[in-house]
């Protein structure tokens, strides 16, 4: 009897070369393995024998059962086809509960400086949005009388209480609180009086802060070069140029050449000395370097955009073009 | 500003590398804004910084020029001045001017056609031709940087006094306003009143016209803030006025009519001046200051060395007459840079010229800092977890309407901007409702009624004691249908269930407690979010009347978080898992209607009945007929399950039998069999 049943198994193993298409493995699967199939009438048979060969033969036959769904299945897959034949997946049905909300470009561009900035030490500082004269001006070395004040057309709610005009103003409060070193970036909204198709009176910037000892230029030369390669990607065209911000000094402005042109991007400088007496660090045993940068515009040239209006409308059709970005 | 690139090289000779040129300005820190070639000659114009006042004429440029390219500036060619004279001018307050000069012209001919190369020079500068007198004054302008007046001498009644206004005077400005003065502005006057607003415009009744015949030409130094207030009070600002507020030499007046005559000479033989130098002793915080520093500050603040003898040679040629003694440097501030006061403005200087390009880049040394803002990393995770389930972010204003907080604050509290950009912008909020309602309409009416929305932000609010208060706050709305359309599920609308599930999702340990006391929500929706036994937000659906506000007929439903009030999320430490099969079972109980079913399982939960894992409310069920409207019925269902051993059914029937005895007594519930 065990020789029927070898020969069983090589009879398959031949059908098995031989059969190329699904329909065919089927077949040789209900053949052998179905209900009324060669395998299962052996099993019949075995119910006549007696209980010693049943106890052999019922093991070989139960071997054989087993071999056998493994030659068929091995052959399905190399059929790359399943054998069940239940109903066909149509695949190309919609899946189910396409939907993903998005966060907002301005957020998403905070979000990546604040990563890229993370890793070489600084810490995000978060703080008041209605601030006083001192911490947004004249801590900064902006006097009343100073001609700076112009380039901050200030929203004021009272007549000392204005709304801030950059997030220095978190600097200095951080600046008074903790002594040095200290490398720290200040995200948020600030508010000026401008509204046009490229001003808004409300925006978005970042900060940043480092102070130590033996802090200097080519320090804040590498870190914003590493920062814009890391913020965009790849290498970009970049040149520092002298500026003036009343807080730096030396001050310089970093500018990016798209399609040819440069474009302004960051302000930055050595901290004037003046600021790091107003916040009552030695100016003889440490320097500084500072940087800012508005996030609207760096949004605008990261994803194409034209309309600074867009951020603040808060289009879905817009929004959703965000979706899936962390 | 403007400037003829032609005229540029009058004071620096040839430049080799034209092309280079705007670069080259823009390198030291006068930008470029854009080149405009011609025929003959290019406009180059200038973002000028406030603090470059000195930068505001062709030499200026000129001068900062010649330390890029080491080569001298040829100085524009003046007479000499004589026939001084002490007439014409009664006084001169010190306070508006310490270096006041008059040149007075008899028998002038202002009929003459100025010449082309002058107008020519002016129209590229973007000046307009006036008449002859004005039109060179405008050019020694911007020539060298010293803006005048000129009067008409006839015009005039007795002398001219350099004073504060009176109040009450008048002036009919050559820009054809009546200005009305205060005793702070100002003035150049003579008997019959103000005739100039000093350094910031002239009056009609003394100007001069091509028929003049003889002029009194001012050249002055007008002290900065005055001039800024004046332009600033008047909103006035003239090529005068823009150049007195930020700082025009104080030692340049006379150099400056002696290039006058010089040039009107070339064109018309002046029969007969005089001069009168009225006051000649300029005081100005930066005049003949003197720096020292060591040599070694300015590799320490620039980070690369730079040598000595490039140091020099760059401050020579920009006028601070350098010195080095013993690795000391010594520099003496030039009469035209308002700007520099310490050494790091020194530093500054050379740096600009060196080229901050060329500098080095010298990595940040690492540093064992903490950068971890815990709120800001937590709130984030909630932000992008609210995104995963369909809720994008908005930004709106942080500026609301008019009067449109009344259903949120009293005007006490309320935080007005004093000078707003607009009437829709003019207080700040204190609630994020508003924001996130109009959003909703706008996408509402471009056709996107599905909406979840969510922003993070911040509303001011004033105390009693008139400080401050920021709070930051987390808000949302949710409208229309829960899924984008779908072959195989319903679509249905959103409900007051969806944004909860949201919440309680993301957040930990919420429950919900019900509220009547919102006014701006509806009062058969709206609830008290609770974390722990703190309030820590609100949600609900908007009242009809705010909905009405805001034009919105679909179903809206709102959440408030306090973020800083919330309980972040807490570390996590791994509990074992039980490989032991579950039990589970329901238990269906009767209790009164004002139970709260998050009550329940709270209680349930807090109890930690033994080997109880979970429990849910899986029926609720209202029947009038069997139990009355005061009653509702409940089904529980209690999973139970052990670490250690597989759960016989006597273990889990004295649980439950626990349970029964709790809801029995702490919720009056009745065991429906």
């Amino acid at each position: 009897m065990s020789k029927e049943y070898s020969s069983l198994l090589s009879e398959l193993r031949e059908k098995l070369v031989s059969c190329s298409s699904q329909h065919d493995l089927a077949n040789i699967k209900s053949h052998y393995l179905g209900r009324k199939g060669v395998i299962s009438n052996e099993f019949i048979k075995l119910r006549t024998a007696s209980t010693e060969e049943r106890k052999i033969l019922g093991g070989k036959l139960n071997a054989l059962k087993d071999e056998a769904q493994k030659l068929i299945a091995s052959k399905a897959s190399e059929l790359s086809v399943s054998v069940d034949c239940n109903e066909k997946t149509d695949i190309s049905l919609p899946g189910s509960n396409i939907y993903l909300g998005s966060r907002h470009p301005v957020n998403l561009t905070i979000n990546k400086i604040i990563d890229i900035l993370r890793n070489y030490g600084f810490e995000t500082v978060d703080g008041f949005e209605i601030e006083d004269e001192f911490h947004n001006f004249d801590a900064l070395n902006i006097p009343a009388s100073h001609p700076a004040r112009d380039m901050h057309d200030t929203f004021y709610i009272s007549d000392d209480k204005l709304l801030r005009t950059h997030t220095s103003s978190v600097q200095i409060r951080s600046m008074l609180s903790s002594s040095p070193p200290l490398r720290i970036m200040t995200p948020g909204k600030v508010y000026r009086s401008d509204s046009d198709p490229t001003h808004s009176p409300m925006f978005h910037q970042i900060e940043g802060l480092c102070i130590d000892k033996n802090i200097n230029f080519c320090h804040l030369k590498s870190l914003l070069s590493t920062f814009i390669t890391e913020l965009f990607g790849r290498d970009m065209d970049i040149r520092f140029r002298p500026s003036y911000f009343p807080f730096t000094e030396p001050s310089a402005e970093l500018d990016i050449k798209f399609n040819g042109k440069w474009l302004e991007v960051l302000g930055c400088g050595m901290v004037h000395p003046n600021v790091l007496s107003n916040v009552k660090i030695d100016s003889k045993k440490y320097s500084g370097f500072a940087f800012g940068l508005g996030i609207e515009r760096l949004a605008m040239l990261q994803y194409g955009i034209t309309d600074l209006r867009m951020f603040y409308e808060n289009d879905l059709s817009f929004l959703s073009q965000f979706k899936g970005l962390k | 500003m403007k400037i003829s690139l032609n005229w540029l090289k009058e004071f620096l000779g040839n430049i080799k590398d034209n092309d280079q040129l705007s670069a080259r300005l823009t390198s030291i820190g006068l930008e470029v804004d854009s080149v405009t070639k011609l025929k003959k000659d290019s406009i180059i114009d200038i973002d000028m910084t406030p603090n470059r006042a000195d930068c505001l004429s062709v030499m200026g440029i000129a001068r900062d020029l010649s330390a890029v390219y080491k080569k001298k500036v040829s100085i524009p060619k003046i007479s000499k001045l004589s026939n001084k004279t002490k007439s014409h001018v009664k006084g001169v307050n010190k306070k508006i001017s310490t270096a006041y000069s008059i040149l007075v012209i008899e028998d002038f001919d202002n009929s003459l056609t100025t010449p082309k190369n002058i107008t020519d020079k002016l129209e590229l500068c973007g000046i307009s031709q006036i008449n002859f007198i004005v039109d060179i004054l405008n050019y020694v302008m911007l020539e060298i940087g010293q803006p005048m007046h000129v009067f008409d001498k006839d015009k005039l009644h007795g002398d001219l006094d350099v004073r504060f206004a009176k109040k009450g005077e008048k002036i009919n400005a050559l820009d054809g306003n009546e200005y009305v003065l205060s005793v702070d502005i100002p003035v150049i006057s003579d008997d019959d009143g103000p005739q100039a607003i000093a350094g910031v415009i002239g009056s009609c009744n003394s100007s001069v016209e091509r028929d003049t015949s003889s002029i009194i030409i001012e050249s002055a130094f007008f002290t900065q803030n005055l001039i800024r207030k004046s332009a600033k009070k008047f909103r006035l600002q003239t090529e005068s006025s823009y150049r007195f507020e930020r700082g025009v030499d104080p030692r340049l007046n006379n150099h400056a009519l002696g290039r006058v005559i010089y040039i009107v000479n070339q064109y018309s033989k002046i029969k007969k001046y005089s001069y009168n130098s009225v006051v000649s002793k300029p005081t100005a915080q930066h005049l003949d200051k003197l720096i020292k520093m060591d040599m070694n500050h300015f590799e320490r603040i620039l980070g690369d060395k730079i040598p000595n003898k490039f140091i020099i040679n760059t401050l020579s040629f920009l006028g601070f007459n350098p010195v080095i003694i013993k690795n000391k440097l010594q520099v003496s501030v030039p009469s035209h840079r308002f700007d520099i006061s310490i050494a790091e403005d020194v530093i500054e200087e050379v740096a600009r010229v060196y080229g901050y390009n060329n500098f080095s880049e010298i990595p940040l040394p690492p540093i064992n800092l903490s950068t971890n803002n815990i709120l800001r990393n937590s709130t984030n995770i909630f932000l992008d977890l609210l995104s995963s389930r369909g809720y994008s972010e908005v930004i709106t204003f942080s500026f609301l309407p008019k009067d449109s907080q009344k259903l949120f604050l009293s005007n006490k509290s309320k935080i007005d901007v004093l000078n707003p950009i607009s009437e829709d912008k003019s207080e700040m909020r204190a609630n994020m409702i508003s924001g996130l309602l109009k959003t909703a309409k706008h996408n509402i009416s471009r056709q996107n009624s599905d909406i979840k929305i969510f922003e993070i932000g911040k509303t001011y609010k004033k105390h009693k004691d008139k400080s401050i208060l920021e709070e930051n706050v987390l808000a949302g709305i949710v409208s229309g249908v829960n899924y984008p359309h779908n072959l195989k599920q319903l679509q249905r609308k959103l409900d007051f269930f969806d944004l909860k599930g949201d919440l309680m999702s993301i957040f930990p340990n919420l429950s919900f407690n019900e509220s009547e006391n919102i006014s701006y929500l509806s009062n058969s929706c709206q609830a008290v979010i609770v974390q722990g036994k703190k309030a820590v937000g609100l949600c609900g659906e908007p009242s009809l009347n705010l909905c009405r506000q805001f034009n919105i007929k679909n179903k809206i439903f709102y959440f408030e978080i306090y973020i800083d009030l919330l309980k972040l999320n807490q570390k996590v430490t791994y509990k074992p898992i039980s490989i032991y099969p579950k039990i589970c079972r329901d238990l269906t109980i009767l209790v009164s209607n004002k139970v709260s079913c998050d009550d329940i399982i709270n209680s349930i939960e807090r109890k930690s009945f033994n080997y109880m894992i979970n429990s849910r409310i899986s029926d609720i069920f209202y029947n009038e007929k069997d139990f009355g409207n005061e009653r509702k019925s409940m089904t529980l269902e209690l999973s139970f399950q052990d670490n250690s051993r597989t759960l016989q059914d006597e273990d889990v029937n004295e649980q439950i039998s626990k349970i029964i005895g709790f809801l029995e007594k702490e919720f009056n519930a009745v065991i429906r069999k």
